[in-house]
């Protein structure tokens, strides 16, 4: 149990501290109690955010329990009412002395190599606590230095001090049991099982809280020293958890993130791509200066000038033939620059920040929100209508799983697939495409059809006793299956708001800030604060649009018809990352100019006319509005590489070269006029952001009302086999994880997931690729047999080195089936 | 007429010849040897090797860190496995001092865990452009004769770059007295292992030569 866990305690426990007559709170460990009252006990093996083991023995002080003193594990010792308790007694300095020349004995002194050199714990304690001097003479005991225990983490088992911090993490917190103590004795050692990598998603979190440098991170290997770094407080844009993180830098280079103990967010943990997705802004593919396309020749260096000129010219047409993709990547600053640009100064309302594989914007914006603690708060029930958590948003993945284990928390799962939390899940409801809406309408008492019929009935039941309406619901919304409409996923949405008054949701979206970007009206049909465009006064914009825009699937249709000219990519990358290649491909090659505010060529900014480099992550100051509509700072670190530019002043910028005033040259200034236009962040103290702990979560209430009608049938079982599952993987073959070396090569091969008993019903033999049969659209793909796979689906990431699952989705399809058989002759 | 005094002065020293003289670096024959250097006479800085060639240096930046003048710049780097620089894993990948910033105070010969860098008692150098004052590290490395590596811009007399690491040999482990005479440190590659100099326990007549030796009490230690 950790401090924050019981705050509001105030019976307190009264015992004595160093002579000092203080109160500790119920259940409350010593370490914690003595941490409160400024009284430090050393320690290795104790993590505030873990279950106490006392390993390393280097918390023992002096305890009266009223027999004499006695020598106790401050960590593993809950305060009981009138001990007494001495940290500076002789037996306590003498316990410590020992503990650190034992712990020395094998430590070898590897301190001026050692990456934790300078922020040791080991060496701190010693310094403070040890004895000067060691008694030991003998050989010490010798491993093969570092070894990679995965590619991201190399381990040093001479240096360890076994204690447990490392495969306590794995295990308990998340969930991935792959590093454990082997051997006996003086020969005990931490290690990998063998052929199994530790290949967590949180396999740096590991690095982080080893007290010595036995747990390196491989990416800031001799990188830098500890004095060299410079910090500040920031989130990280990865995806929409918004972990709070400290981001490093020396020389003016991002050299290391670290998790940042937040309470209400990550509470110090990070994903892997949270933590090293950083090296992204070294790469040597940094567009650094603006790239311009003269005649049809190929993309030629330019000045800034020339740049905005020429794009400033393709946007001053009709503003109905006028997009804009993307905004995810973006701060809201930089979100909030480039709405007033399109919506308010050019004046089209095609704007859409997600592609196609987000939630419909009136959905993520108008349903009442959850903050992460009110999900994870004890005793509550969670339903996961959305994608695997550990797959998509891995910082809210161990906030729930800590939640279930230790917390009592129950999860229902309404997925198409079983999800990293189904072990721990009190009911499962794995619904084929297309079925979850009824599903969940049949979680109503006396409600019955035939999607929830062909669900096991003890989970239907067990589903329905969670929600009886006796403990506290909330949603943990996203989109699970890129292969079926989220047509399904509103419907299942308004059933749960029909059963469960009151219940909140967490909108899982995977994309950055995109929850930031629809809150800044970077979506048709919004104005930022969450308004709706149709009569919406904004004083401090030359005009709104007057129609409502497409999304991104209307706006790829309208552009691969023709009616569109200029599409703008705000970091979107269609090309590789819109559901549907083909219909992408005609649209981007379709309109006459594309403009793209990036900071790599990438696919699709190698078919743009324009490129105007962008600034990334730790390269500008702004801010973050997390899933649960927190607001956190997102701060620079170093400056950006060449000419390239914060979002906001590239949108200013171009105002410029279209002869307009924006309104605001300085971050102040587009602050207020955010702050006064966008009602949600009226409250918003700009100024003391950097410094609010956890940042403060606004207020989104909407004036208007989102509702929804009766859930649709599902599309009946065509002549085609399987319906397809398609979501995410962590690592893919996004721009972010290609252009970080050490991510490059994590992505797995793409692969087809089967259920043994369709394996077996369509006759594929190992060894021989399956073919895949949409609509006469073949692919050949390798398969697997999974029985985790719901029977009569497939399921396949996207974006996955090997085949391109794209070219079997048709945006505005509701569900995808397909025909699998066996490939014809040898591979 | 205050301005005819201002004149009056300029006249009146007229006459009185030149004091300033030309520094002739021991150029001028034998009336212009150039003065015995102390023993302690901080230098510009070399990077030492090991006897078998190996350098020194770990590239651990704790010189630079503790650098008053910020004037080190040192990056580490992974030692090639088939052909180390250095002992151990990690290497001076980068190495570089701005004379132009150094103060020659050897906090960075104190802080140096493995004798890489001291300084010798070579002072005669001047540079004519920026570039020049920031010596790198294949400057700084000594040679396979494990002496200093001459630069353009600097002067020197034969034996002069004997002296590498005098200071260091001087100072005993942990600066005790108990050490004297006890070789605390390794060998270096031209040398191997050298002789321990004369240190805290010195003969009388060695000590008078040091100015605060008679008066080394308590109630003085304000002024060391």
């Amino acid at each position: 149990m950790t401090a924050t866990d019981n705050p509001q305690t105030t019976t307190g426990v009264p015992f004595t501290l160093n002579g000092k007559a203080v109160e500790a709170r119920k259940d409350e460990l010593l370490i914690d109690a003595a941490d409160r009252h400024g009284v430090h006990i050393p320690r290795f093996c104790y993590h505030p955010r873990m279950n106490p083991v006392g390993m390393c023995r280097m918390c023992l002080v002096d305890v009266d329990m009223g027999r004499g003193p006695g020598l106790q594990p401050a960590c593993m010792m809950p305060v009981t009412p009138d001990i007494k308790v001495d940290t500076e007694s002789e037996a306590t300095k003498s316990a410590q002395d020992g503990v650190l020349e034992f712990l020395l004995i094998n430590h070898p002194l590897d301190c001026p190599v050692c990456d934790k050199g300078g922020e040791c714990p080991l060496q701190d304690n010693t310094l403070s606590f040890g004895p000067g001097e060691s008694r030991f003479v003998e050989e010490k005991r010798h491993y093969e230095k570092p070894i990679p225990i995965s590619p991201l983490v190399d381990l040093d088992r001479e240096r360890c001090i076994l204690c447990d911090r490392c495969t306590r993490f794995a295990k308990e917190v998340a969930g991935d049991p792959l590093i454990h103590f082997i051997g006996r004795g003086a020969q005990t050692q931490v290690n990998t099982f063998p052929d199994h990598p530790f290949s967590s998603y949180f396999s740096g979190n590991t690095v982080q809280i080893c007290p010595v440098g036995a747990l390196l991170a491989q990416p800031y290997r001799f990188k830098a020293r500890p004095w060299d770094l410079e910090t500040v407080e920031s989130t990280s844009a990865v995806d929409t958890t918004g972990a709070r993180v400290l981001v490093q830098s020396s020389r003016n280079q991002l050299t290391r993130i670290l998790g940042l103990d937040s309470d209400a967010v990550n509470w110090g943990w990070l994903s892997d791509k949270d933590r090293f997705a950083y090296q992204v802004t070294e790469s040597e593919n940094r567009v650094t200066e603006p790239m311009l396309r003269r005649g049809g020749d190929d993309l030629t260096p330019s000045r800034w000038s020339d740049a905005t000129k020429t794009a400033a010219r393709a946007l001053r047409g009709d503003p109905a033939r006028v997009a804009v993709l993307g905004g995810a990547r973006l701060n809201i600053e930089g979100q909030y620059a480039w709405a007033k640009l399109m919506k308010g100064v050019i004046g089209t309302d095609h704007v859409d920040c997600q592609l196609s594989d987000g939630l419909p914007a009136p959905m993520a914006l108008g349903l009442p929100r959850a903050t992460i603690n009110q999900v994870c708060a004890p005793g509550g029930v969670v339903v996961l209508l959305g994608p695997d958590p550990k797959e998509e948003l891995p910082t809210l993945y161990l906030r729930l799983r800590h939640a279930i284990v230790e917390d009592g928390v129950s999860l229902i799962e309404l997925t198409p697939r079983p999800t990293s939390l189904s072990d721990l899940a009190a009911a499962r409801l794995h619904c084929v495409p297309g079925t979850v809406g009824q599903v969940a309408a049949a979680l109503a008492p006396g409600v019955s059809n035939e999607s929830a019929d062909a669900q096991p009935a003890d989970q239907m039941t067990a589903a329905r006793a969670l929600l009886d309406g006796s403990r506290p619901v909330t949603v943990v919304l996203g989109r699970a299956n890129l292969a079926e409409s989220a047509r399904y996923t509103a419907d299942a949405v308004g059933a749960l708001q029909r059963l469960v008054p009151g219940v909140t949701f967490l909108p899982a979206l995977r994309r950055g800030n995109v929850l930031g970007g629809l809150e800044m009206g970077l979506t048709a049909g919004f104005l930022p604060g969450g308004v709706r465009r149709a009569g919406a006064n904004f004083p401090a914009w030359p005009f709104v649009p007057d129609f409502d825009g497409k999304d991104a699937d209307g706006i790829m249709r309208a552009a691969a018809n023709g009616e569109i000219d200029t599409i703008v990519l705000l970091g979107a990358d269609p090309m590789e990352d819109y559901p549907d290649a083909a219909l992408a491909k005609a649209a981007l090659e379709r309109v006459s100019t594309l403009i793209a505010v990036d900071a790599f060529v990438t696919s699709s900014a190698a078919e743009a006319d324009v490129i105007l480099p962008a600034a990334l992550f730790g390269e500008s100051d702004g801010s973050f509005l997390n899933l649960e509509g927190r607001l956190s700072p997102m701060l620079a670190k170093v400056t950006p590489p060449g000419q390239a530019k914060a979002d906001w002043m590239v949108a200013v910028e171009l105002a410029t070269a279209l002869g307009i005033d924006l309104g605001f040259v300085t971050l102040a200034e587009l602050r207020a006029e955010l702050s006064s236009m966008a009602t949600t962040f009226a409250s918003v103290d700009w100024n003391r952001l950097a410094s609010a702990d956890d940042g403060p979560v606004l207020p989104l209430k909407r004036q208007w009302v989102l509702e929804f009608g009766d859930a649709a049938t599902p599309p009946a079982p065509s002549s085609y086999g399987l319906r397809l599952v398609v979501d995410h993987k962590l690592w893919d073959q996004g721009t972010m994880a290609q252009e970080s070396p050490s991510l490059a090569g994590l992505a797995p091969p793409a692969l087809l997931h089967l259920n043994p008993a369709d394996v077996e019903a369509l006759g594929l033999s190992e060894g021989t690729p399956a073919i895949i049969d949409r609509d006469g659209a073949t692919l050949e793909a390798p398969w697997v047999a999974d029985p985790s796979v719901v029977p009569r689906t497939a399921r396949m990431a996207i974006r996955l080195p090997g085949f391109d699952v794209r070219s079997l989705l048709t945006v505005g399809r509701s569900v995808t089936n397909i025909l699998i058989r066996a490939a014809g002759g040898t591979h | 007429m205050g301005y005819l005094e201002g004149f009056g002065v300029t006249f009146r020293k007229w006459g009185e010849g030149v004091t300033t003289r030309q520094y002739l670096g021991g150029r001028g024959g034998s009336s212009d040897q150039k003065a015995p250097k102390p023993e302690r006479l901080h230098g510009r800085h070399v990077l030492n090797r090991y006897e078998d060639g190996m350098e020194k240096c770990i590239g651990c930046e704790l010189c630079a860190g503790v650098c008053p003048a910020r004037c080190i710049y040192v990056r580490g780097a992974d030692n090639p496995p088939d052909e180390p620089r250095s002992p151990g894993e990690r290497y001076g990948y980068v190495y570089e001092i701005n004379y132009l910033r150094c103060i020659h105070c050897d906090l960075c010969v104190e802080a140096c865990p493995t004798e890489a860098i001291t300084e010798t008692k070579l002072f005669e150098f001047s540079f004519t452009n920026r570039a020049d004052a920031i010596y790198t590290k294949d400057e700084l490395l000594v040679g396979d004769d494990g002496k200093p590596q001459q630069l353009p811009w600097e002067d020197w007399r034969s034996g002069e770059d004997e002296h590498t690491s005098a200071w260091m040999r001087a100072t005993a482990p942990a600066g005790k007295a108990a050490y004297e005479g006890v070789v605390g440190w390794s060998g270096e590659l031209g040398y191997g292992v050298r002789a321990p100099e004369l240190g805290q326990t010195a003969p009388p007549d060695e000590a008078d030569r040091e100015s605060g030796a008679h008066d080394d009490h308590d109630d003085h230690g304000g002024h060391h």
